[in-house]
């Protein structure tokens, strides 16, 4: 009965969920490291108009995680 | 065109008697960068501003408040005769000033006046229906008066009072919880005691006389003609400052120029007899300066170039006088030293990178959005910006802009896109979103394509089919359909991203060789490229490519030794950066993907709606949804890739080789704007 239900199920299914999964979670993953960069990069700035430059940068350096996600993503999907 | 402008440090020396034509010629020719001397050594201290200093600076700091309060902005089109405001500044200043002052003077009076009004209003509010004289209030020798609020029963009290005299009376206004009581005044301690059980809070009651309704509905008048009197003083104020904002503008900017030049010995050593300049000059300034200052002091002025000292050992030392950094670039690639003052100056012995980012930047965003519509919009929005809004800060944001736009645009037509619809034939079910529902939709007919393929924009133009692109196995084709070859274009933006990256590291050489010698340049930064072959070689030989494993893993360890070597531990813990930076690229193959696949979307909820026998209210909200969702995707067109275009430069490409931090050109003078 169960394994009827499984072969019932499209592997493409499979492979979205898998692709939904590495995208969410890297994303999920990259907000948390953002958040405090960001705020006191923000801070920073309010100090120092001149610091968006780099805090800029270092808000943007874990958005490398979430690209990692998306690729995998894209790998797995392809 | 990677290196900043050179400069040479020009010492400037002369007797004081021609330090004014000196300052003036050096202010005229904006060229000079001073440089501040701040060291006192025996014999020579910092100069005193020239004597017309304190004047001018009384006069600007009138002027300057003058402008800040009429609200005087910048203006291109102003360009006053420099000579003849100058000539009359004075009178004119002095006469604004009596003009303003006087308005102001007006006006603050007419406000107090007011405020008075606002005040006798609360007084008297809850009394406006007791229709008693004020003068009835006052004045009595035998009956006290309470005229107040009080917070609970009226009645009640009423009742209270009467059992202790009947010898009062009351006016009551329910509305206010107003009480105006007058009692006897045996009973007015006893009657005060029972109000203070009401919460009774006294009134004052204003030095007038008449009944208080009257007297506001009167000071209601009063109010309203005090306002319209405001209101014509501001008119006044309004039209001198169209009539004197030009005046200001001119007077401002020759003031600050009579300022800076009088304020410029701060900046210099003197002694009692002469004075010396220190500072920097860009080496094809250097004749113009010499002549220049020969032909103003007669010969007077001595000026001579101090050879740097070229010693390591000095370094720290010499941190001091590094000479400002300005940019030597291209008019083309000028825009683009916005993008780097954003992140940092380069130091004056340091390369510039803003030739290559000039390219790389708009390349990787055109790489990313990649639409023909979108580039269009924003172009033109780009222009706009650029000749409607006077802001001189975003004219280079602006022409970043539009450099982006035009490489968005040959990507739009190499992927076929125009708003996520596409150009040449397409498959069905995936981006770039085929019209030819809306075809269909208007009665054309149209030739099959076979193998499920759809029409696209441009009637005739098929998708060709060029080779298969090793390693992916996925077909390139002309157009490049993105959703199709994901794997080949993540590929491709990660040779890039390599290229970029050595590119970076090729730069740290000769910017490490420049600072400390070749050595250093090979151990830090050659390293890196030697670790890379050895990582290529290795994977030619694991895939079986080339017998090359072994002969890989052992660069791979010369390298890494290398970079040990010169880095220390730093640099073998930065090792999987290499890695990570490579993959980073792959965000142009992302961030593009996200793109059309909004624009896909918007596309398909737009036309899904349609059919011939659409109602109109149908019809009007598919191309709502079509423009506010393009209008979107177009925002964030612009932020997305922009961002993550900026950013490659900024983190994967400047961290191989780049500081910043050098200081600013900032030659003594000013560029005229509003006088001639």
């Amino acid at each position: 009965m169960a394994a009827e239900q499984f072969a019932m199920i499209d592997p493409a299914g499979y492979k979205a969920i898998g692709a939904g999964i590495a995208v969410g979670l890297a994303g999920i993953a990259t907000g948390i490291a953002e958040k405090d960069i960001g705020s006191a990069a923000v801070g920073a700035m309010a100090e120092n108009e001149s610091l968006f430059g780099k805090g800029l940068i270092l808000t943007v350096i874990p958005e490398t995680i979430v690209i990692f996600g998306l690729v995998v993503a894209l790998i797995v999907g392809a | 065109m990677l290196e900043p402008k050179p400069m040479s440090r020009v010492l400037i020396v002369g007797h004081k008697n021609i330090m004014n034509d000196t300052v003036e010629t050096l202010h005229n020719l904006n060229v000079y960068h001073i440089e501040d001397y701040n060291e006192e050594e025996p014999g020579l201290e910092i100069g005193k501003p020239f004597e017309s200093a304190e004047d001018i600076s009384k006069k600007l700091v009138k002027i300057r408040s003058l402008s800040n309060y009429l609200g005087v902005k910048g203006d291109e089109s102003v360009s006053e005769d420099a000579d003849k405001v100058w000539s009359n500044l004075d009178d004119r200043l002095n006469e604004l000033d009596t003009k303003i002052t006087e308005k102001t003077e007006e006006k603050s009076e007419l406000e107090s006046k007011l405020k008075d009004i606002e005040n006798l209003k609360k007084d008297l509010q809850p009394l406006s229906n007791i229709p008693l004289d004020l003068d009835l209030y006052r004045g009595y020798e035998n009956i006290s008066v309470f005229t107040g609020t009080v917070k609970e029963n009226m009645d009640s009290l009423e009742t209270d009072i009467s059992d202790i005299t009947n010898l009062y009376e009351i006016w009551k206004d329910p509305d206010w919880n107003a009480i105006a009581l007058f009692v006897y005044k045996d009973y007015a301690g006893q009657v005060s005691k029972i109000l203070s059980d009401y919460s009774f809070k006294e009134l004052r009651i204003p030095e007038k006389s008449g009944v208080p309704k009257d007297i506001l509905s009167k000071s209601e008048e009063d109010k309203q003609s005090i306002e319209e009197k405001i209101e014509s003083i501001d008119e006044e104020i309004e039209s001198i400052k169209e009539q004197y904002s030009n005046f200001i503008l001119a007077s401002d900017e020759l003031l600050s120029m009579e300022a800076e030049k009088a304020e410029a010995p701060l900046k210099m050593a003197t002694s009692e007899n002469t004075f010396v300049i220190d500072g920097w000059v860009p080496d094809d300034e250097y004749d113009t300066v010499v002549q220049s200052l020969d032909k103003a002091t007669n010969g007077h002025a001595y000026v001579s170039i101090v050879e740097a000292e070229e010693s390591d050992e000095h370094e720290e030392h010499s941190e001091e006088i590094t000479p400002p950094t300005e940019y030597n670039n291209s008019k083309f690639a000028k825009p683009l030293e916005t993008v780097m003052d954003l992140y940092s100056r380069p130091r004056f012995k340091e390369l510039d990178p803003t030739s290559l980012i000039f390219i790389a930047l708009p390349l990787f965003y055109g790489m990313m959005l990649g639409d023909v519509g979108y580039a269009l919009v924003i172009l033109a929005a780009a222009f706009g910006v650029k000749k409607y809004v006077n802001m001189e800060s975003l004219k280079p944001v602006m022409n970043v802009l539009i450099y982006c736009q035009i490489f968005s645009f040959i990507f739009g037509i190499l992927y076929g896109e125009a708003f996520g619809i596409s150009l040449g034939t397409t498959h069905a079910g995936v981006p770039p979103w085929s019209p030819e529902p809306l075809y269909e939709l208007f009665g054309a007919t149209f030739e099959s394509h076979g193998h499920g393929f759809l029409s696209g924009l441009i009637p005739g133009f098929e998708t060709i089919y060029l080779f298969e692109f090793p390693f992916t196995n996925e077909m390139v084709s002309f157009p490049f359909h993105r959703p199709d070859a994901v794997l080949t274009l993540i590929v491709l933006t990660a040779v890039l991203g390599i290229i970029q990256i050595n590119i970076g590291y090729v730069l740290g050489m000769v910017n490490v060789y420049r600072n400390h010698g070749l050595m250093d340049a090979i151990l830090e930064k050659g390293s890196w490229i030697i670790i890379e072959l050895g990582v290529l070689l290795a994977a030619l030989g694991f895939l079986e490519y080339a017998p090359t494993t072994i002969l890989g893993l052992a660069v791979f360890i010369i390298g890494f030794a290398m970079l040990f070597k010169g880095e220390g531990v730093k640099g073998a813990v930065e090792l999987p950066s290499l890695l990570s930076n490579v993959l980073s690229y792959a965000r142009i193959a992302a961030v593009g993907l996200s793109s059309i696949y909004i624009a896909y979307i918007v596309n398909e909820i737009a036309f899904v709606m349609l059919s011939p026998d659409t109602s109109i209210l149908l019809a009007i909200l598919s191309i709502l949804v079509f423009i506010f969702g393009h209008a979107l995707n177009t925002v964030l067109g612009v932020i997305a890739p922009g961002l993550q275009a900026l950013r490659l430069q900024y983190v994967e490409f400047f961290t191989k080789f780049y500081d910043g931090g050098g200081k600013k050109y900032n030659p003594f003078g000013r560029i005229r704007k509003y006088t001639e």
